[in-house]
C-alpha cells in the first residue's frame, strides 16, 4: 500500500500512513471481534443451556448487548485496591492485550492479505501469543490479593507447560510445507478439501487434536481455565479489576482465541482456501486482473473468518459442556498425554513426509517439487506483486516492513 | 522537506527504550517491576532485530528472552516472597563491582566497536531484504545453502553446518530438563492422602 | 489452627515456600451461601481448613419459644430453604408426637407424596451446584429447569415457590387440586430421561469422574463418628435410612412403600443396572459415591412418588385438618427426627402445658455433615475444596438456623 500512497504523498509519510492503516485495521478487527464474540459466546451458552440469550439491545438477536455492556464497564468506577502495586496493576491489562493484538500483525487474512509478511510467521504468533500470560502474572502479583496471586501462579504454570506440546504441533505443519510464512502454508493448501494439512496424513490429524487442546489450555479457556476458576479463586487473576480494565482482559482473551484458531485455520484447514476450489473454476485466482483477484481474496477472507469463527465456537461449546479439570490433572494432561502425543504425531510425520512427499490422498505437484531454498522468494515476490496490484487496504503483503528498511538503507 | 528516515527513528526509539528500561530495571528495587521493566528492555531488543531484518532472531528474543524472564519472575515471587510486595536493596559492595563488570565490558565493546576502519556496507542488494529463516534452519541441520553464494573459495571452504553444536545444546538442554525434575522431586511422598504430587 | 508437620499426609517439597492463609467465603461464589473457610495453602494444597459457621444464624429457635407449632411452621420452612416442605414434615411429625395425634391414611400418602417430590427438588439442586462448583455451568441450568417444574406444582398446591408451610401438624393446609396427580405424574415420565442426561453431563463425564472418584474420602467408621447422616453417611457404605430404621410414628409413613435404602452392597447400589456403573477408580465413601447416592435417590424418590400417587388417589375421605393456631399442647416433651434430602432433621419441643412451647429446637444435618471437612481437606488441592465441600451438599440455612 505504501507504494500506491507515494502516488499521492511524499513518500516518508506515505510509509507512515500505510503503517496506520494497518495497525488501525487490525485495532478494528480486535475490537470488533470482541463484541461479536462475546455476543456469540452469549447466544452460545444461552442456546446450550436452553435459554435465549440477549434478546432486546439493538432489535433481534440482542446483537448491541455487548456494546450496551462495555458502555456500562466504561461508566463504571475504575477501583484500584488500596494494597496493590498501582503502577503495575494499572499497566497488567494493557500488557496482555498488547501481546494478542500484536499476533494479528502477522497473521494474513486472505492470500497476501497481511500486515506484515513476515518470514517466521508462525514462530512470532506463537511468541508473541505466550506473552499474553506476562499481563496475567503481573496482574495477579499487583493486585494484591491471594487469590489473584493463586490466579496468576496457576496461568503461569500452565501456559509455560502447554507452550511444549504447542509448540510440537505447530511444527508439523510448518515441516510439511518446509516454510514459517503462514501466506506460503497457507497457498500451498489451495485446492481440494484433501490438500488441506489436517488430511495430510493420519499424524496431522491426531496432531491438530493435540493442537487445539494445547491452543484451548494457553488461551486459558475451560476447561482449563484454572486461572480465573470462580469456584475456587473467586475470579482468579482479575479479582481486583473492574470496568474498563477488567474488560480489556476480556478483549485479550478473546482476541488470542481468535488468533489460535485463525492459525488453526491455516496451519492444518488451509487458511482462506475453500474446501472446493471454486475461484480457481471461476478462474479469479490465477486471473492477471487484479479486480478479479482481489474478489478472490474476498472469498478467501470469508472462508478464513468462518473457519476461525467455527473454531473459537467449538471452543465456547466445550466450555459450556465440561467440568474444570485440576490444577495436577492439567499438568498431567500435558506432559503425559499432549506432550508425548504431539512428539509422536511429528516423528509420524517426519516419516510420513520422507516416504509419500506428495501426501494423503492426491499429491499436489505444485509445491511439492520445489526446491525447499528457493522456495521464499518467488512465492514473496508473487504475493507482493499480487498486492500491489489490488487496491484493498490489508493487502500489501510484506512491504510495510521491508519497504521501510530500504528506505532506511537508502 | 528532507525526507524522514524511519529506519533510523525507528531505530532511535528502540534503542532509547530499550536503553532507558535497561537503566529502570538497575534503579528500582521491586523484584516485579525489574521484570518487567526487563520484559520492556527484551522487547525493545528484538525490535531492533526486526528492524535489521533478522525475523527469526527476534522471533526467537522474544520467545527465549521474554519467556525467560517470565520464569524468573515466577522463581522470584515464589521463592523470595516474604510480605505482599518484594523488596531487593543492593548494598554499596555489590554495585561497586557490577560497575566494574559492567564498566569493562563497556570499554571492550566500544574499543571493539572504534577499532574497526571501516563498517562494511550492508551485503544485502537494493530493494530486496531476504529472509533467513529457511538458510539458519538448513545450516542448524548441516547444510550451508549461502555457501553457493559466497564467491571467495577460501572463505567458502570455511563455512561448515552447525549440526554438532546444535545436537550438543539439544543433549545438554535435556540433561537439564531430567535434572530439574529430579531436583524438583517431592522428598516426601503423601501417604494415605487425597493429594497426587505435582 | 498450628499445622502438625509431622503429620504424614503433608507433602514436603524440597523447595520451601511459605504458607498462605486465605478466607474462602463468607462472599465466595461455591460456598452455598456464607459459610466461610480458612485455609491454611502450601502452595496449592491445603494443609488445614476451617469451617467457620454463623453468618446466616436468625435466632429461629428463640422465635420458637415465642410462637406456637403451628405459628412456628414458616421458620423452618427457612431452616432447609431447599426442602422446606421436609422441614415442615419434621417439626409436624414432632408436635403431633408431643399430642398423640393420629392422622388419617389419606394424610399419610399427600406427605409422603410432597416430601418425595421435594427431595427430588432439593437433589437437583444439589447436583447443580455440585457440577458448578467442578466448573461446569450447564447441568446447574438443567437441574434448575427441571426443579422449576417441582416447584410449579408446588405453588399449585400450596401458593408459594420455595417457603411453603403446607404440611403442619394435623395434616396439611388444603388438599392436593384437582388435576394435580396427572401432572405429577407427566412430570415425572418426562424426567426420567433427562436423568439419563445428568449421567452423561456428570457421573460419567470423565472430568467429572476425575474430579472427584478418590478424592475425600470419608470412611464408614468417621461418618458415624462425626454424626453424618443422609447421603453423606449412605455414600460412605453405611446402610442407614431414618425412613426404615426412623421410629415407629415416622417409618409408619412409608407402610406398605417398596424401596431399597441406596447404599452400596458387595460393590453394587440396588438395581444398578439401570444406572452408570460405579469407576474403578471411585472409593468408596469419596466425592463421587456420595454425588451417585444422591442421584439414585432421586430415582428412588420418583418411584416412591408414582407409589404414592396411586395410593393417595386410591385413598377417599379426609386429608388431615389442620390443628387450631393456639391448639394448646400436652405437658411434655417430644423428639422426632426424619430422614430430610440432606440427613437427619430431628426437631425436639418441651411444653408446659399452654399453646407456646417452652423450648423448640432443631438438630440439623448439615452441621454434622459440614463437621467433617476439617477432617477432609487436609492435604488436598485447593480445587478439592469446592469439590469435598460441595460432594456435602450443605445448607447454611440449616447449619446456623
Amino acid at each position: 500500500m505504501a507504494e500506491y500512497l507515494q502516488q499521492y504523498l511524499p513518500q516518508s509519510l506515505a510509509y507512515l500512513t500505510a503503517a496506520l492503516v494497518h495497525a488501525v485495521l487490525i485495532l478494528v478487527v480486535v475490537a470488533l471481534g470482541t463484541l461479536i464474540f462475546i455476543w456469540l459466546e452469549r447466544k452460545v451458552s444461552g442456546r446450550i443451556q436452553d435459554r435465549l440469550g440477549p434478546t432486546r439491545v439493538g432489535g433481534k438477536f440482542g446483537w448491541l448487548q455487548t456494546l450496551a455492556d462495555g458502555l456500562k464497564l466504561i461508566t463504571k468506577e475504575d477501583l484500584r485496591p488500596a494494597s496493590a502495586d498501582s503502577m503495575l496493576f494499572l499497566i497488567a491489562p494493557y500488557v496482555s492485550l498488547c501481546a494478542s493484538y500484536v499476533a494479528y500483525i502477522a497473521l494474513p487474512f486472505a492470500d497476501g492479505w497481511v500486515a506484515i509478511h513476515l518470514n517466521v510467521a508462525v514462530f512470532f504468533i506463537v511468541a508473541v501469543l505466550g506473552l499474553e500470560v506476562f499481563g496475567v502474572m503481573l496482574a495477579g502479583y499487583a493486585s494484591g490479593s491471594k487469590w489473584s496471586l493463586f490466579g496468576a501462579m496457576r496461568e503461569a504454570a500452565q501456559v509455560v507447560s502447554y507452550e511444549v506440546p504447542l509448540g510440537i504441533c505447530v511444527v508439523v505443519p510448518v515441516l510439511i510445507a518446509g516454510t514459517m510464512d503462514l501466506v506460503a502454508i497457507g497457498q500451498m493448501q489451495a485446492g481440494w478439501f484433501f490438500n488441506w494439512f489436517l488430511f495430510h496424513d493420519p499424524f496431522t490429524f491426531i496432531v491438530f487434536w493435540v493442537y487445539f487442546t494445547c491452543a484451548t489450555a494457553s488461551v486459558n479457556r475451560a476447561p482449563f481455565d484454572l486461572a480465573e476458576a470462580e469456584s475456587e479463586l473467586v475470579a482468579g487473576f482479575h479479582t481486583e479489576y473492574s470496568g474498563v480494565r477488567w474488560s480489556i482482559f476480556f478483549m485479550a482473551e478473546y482476541s488470542s482465541m481468535v488468533v489460535v484458531s485463525a492459525l488453526a485455520a491455516i496451519l492444518f484447514f488451509g487458511g482462506w482456501n475453500g474446501p472446493l476450489p471454486i475461484t480457481h473454476w471461476l478462474g479469479l485466482a490465477d486471473s492477471a486482473n487484479p479486480l478479479a483477484h482481489y474478489v478472490a481474496n474476498l472469498l478467501g477472507l470469508i472462508n478464513f473468518l468462518g473457519k476461525a469463527i467455527a473454531g473459537v465456537t467449538f471452543m465456547m461449546w466445550v466450555r459450556w459442556t465440561l467440568p474444570r479439570l485440576r490444577i495436577d490433572q492439567v499438568m498431567a494432561t500435558c506432559l503425559k498425554y499432549c506432550t508425548p502425543i504431539a512428539a509422536f504425531g511429528f516423528a509420524g510425520a517426519v516419516i510420513w513426509t520422507f516416504l509419500f512427499p506428495g501426501g494423503l490422498v492426491i499429491p499436489n505437484k505444485d509445491w511439492v517439487v520445489q526446491e525447499e531454498y528457493q522456495l521464499d522468494e518467488p512465492q514473496a515476490q508473487s504475493a507482493a506483486s499480487t498486492s500491489a496490484a489490488s487496491t484493498s487496504p490489508l493487502a500489501h503483503a510484506d512491504s510495510g516492513l521491508h519497504a521501510e528498511e530500504h528506505h532506511g538503507t537508502d | 522537506m528532507e525526507p524522514i528516515n524511519w529506519h533510523s527513528v525507528f531505530f532511535l526509539l528502540f534503542a532509547l527504550v530499550g536503553c532507558g528500561f535497561s537503566v529502570a530495571v538497575l534503579l528500582t528495587s521491586n523484584v516485579v517491576r525489574m521484570a518487567f521493566y526487563l520484559v520492556l528492555a527484551l522487547a525493545a531488543t528484538s525490535g531492533l532485530f526486526f528492524l535489521a531484518g533478522a525475523d527469526f532472531v527476534g522471533a526467537m528474543q522474544i520467545m527465549i528472552y521474554v519467556g525467560g524472564t517470565l520464569v524468573l519472575l515466577i522463581f522470584g515471587v515464589m521463592l523470595t516472597a516474604r510480605g505482599p510486595f518484594i523488596s531487593m536493596r543492593t548494598p554499596a559492595g555489590e554495585w561497586i563491582l557490577g560497575a566494574i563488570i559492567g564498566g569493562s565490558l563497556l570499554v571492550v565493546l566500544l574499543s571493539a566497536a572504534t577499532s574497526v576502519r571501516a563498517w562494511r556496507p550492508v551485503a544485502v542488494a537494493e530493494g530486496e531484504a531476504r529472509p533467513t529463516a529457511t538458510r539458519l534452519g538448513m545450516a542448524l541441520l548441516g547444510a550451508r545453502v549461502d555457501k553457493l553464494e559466497e564467491p571467495d573459495p577460501t572463505q567458502r571452504e570455511g563455512m561448515s553446518g552447525y549440526l554438532l553444536p546444535f545436537e550438543i545444546v539439544s543433549v545438554h538442554l535435556l540433561v537439564v530438563l531430567v535434572g530439574s525434575a529430579y531436583l524438583a522431586r517431592p522428598k516426601k511422598r503423601a501417604v494415605g492422602s487425597t493429594a497426587e504430587t505435582v | 489452627m498450628a499445622t502438625q508437620t509431622d503429620d504424614p499426609r503433608i507433602i514436603e517439597f524440597d523447595v520451601r515456600t511459605d504458607e498462605m492463609l486465605v478466607n474462602m467465603g463468607p462472599q465466595h461464589p461455591s460456598t452455598h451461601g456464607v459459610l466461610r473457610l480458612v485455609l491454611r495453602t502450601d502452595g496449592e494444597i491445603v494443609s488445614e481448613a476451617t469451617p467457620h459457621i454463623g453468618y446466616l444464624h436468625r435466632c429461629a429457635e428463640k422465635i420458637g419459644e415465642n410462637l406456637t407449632p403451628r405459628q412456628w411452621i414458616p421458620y423452618t420452612d427457612r431452616m432447609d430453604y431447599l426442602a422446606g416442605m421436609n422441614m415442615n414434615l419434621g417439626w409436624s411429625l414432632a408436635v403431633e408426637k408431643l399430642m398423640n395425634l393420629e392422622l388419617p391414611e389419606k394424610a399419610r400418602h399427600l406427605r409422603v407424596l410432597i416430601a418425595e417430590m421435594n427431595r427430588i427438588a432439593s437433589h437437583l439442586v444439589g447436583m447443580g451446584a455440585y457440577g458448578l462448583d467442578l466448573g461446569t455451568f450447564s447441568p446447574f441450568l438443567y437441574a434448575f429447569r427441571e426443579r422449576e417444574k417441582i416447584l410449579d406444582l408446588f405453588e399449585e398446591v400450596c401458593g408459594a415457590r420455595l417457603t411453603y408451610s403446607y404440611i403442619t401438624v394435623g395434616g396439611a393446609t388444603a388438599d392436593l387440586p384437582p388435576g394435580w396427580l396427572q401432572k405429577c405424574e407427566a412430570f415425572l415420565d418426562q424426567l426420567r430421561p433427562v436423568i439419563d442426561e445428568y449421567h452423561a453431563l456428570l457421573t460419567t463425564n470423565a472430568i467429572f469422574v476425575r474430579r472427584t472418584a478418590g478424592i475425600g474420602v470419608l470412611s464408614a467408621e468417621k461418618a458415624i463418628d462425626y454424626g453424618c447422616t443422609g447421603p453423606v453417611l449412605r455414600g460412605s457404605g453405611v446402610d442407614y435410612d431414618l425412613r426404615r430404621d426412623g421410629e415407629q410414628r415416622y417409618t409408619e409413613m412409608y407402610d406398605g412403600y417398596a424401596f431399597e435404602v441406596i447404599v452400596e452392597r458387595d460393590g453394587h447400589y440396588p438395581k444398578d443396572h439401570d444406572y452408570p456403573p460405579v469407576p474403578k477408580t471411585a472409593v468408596l465413601g469419596d466425592c463421587w459415591h456420595r454425588f451417585y447416592v444422591r442421584m439414585l435417590e432421586v430415582m428412588q424418590a420418583m418411584d416412591l412418588v408414582r407409589q404414592a400417587i396411586d395410593r393417595y388417589s386410591m385413598c377417599s375421605g379426609d386429608w388431615g385438618t389442620p390443628v387450631k393456631l393456639t391448639e394448646k399442647l400436652p405437658k411434655g416433651d417430644a423428639y422426632m427426627e426424619t430422614e430430610c434430602p440432606r440427613g437427619q432433621m430431628g426437631f425436639y419441643i418441651v411444653s408446659n402445658g399452654g399453646s407456646i412451647p417452652l423450648r423448640a429446637r432443631a438438630r440439623s444435618s448439615s452441621f454434622c455433615n459440614l463437621s467433617v471437612t476439617y477432617d477432609l481437606c487436609r492435604g488436598c488441592l485447593i480445587a478439592d475444596v469446592p469439590a469435598i465441600v460441595g460432594s456435602l451438599d450443605i445448607v447454611m440455612g440449616e447449619i446456623d438456623r
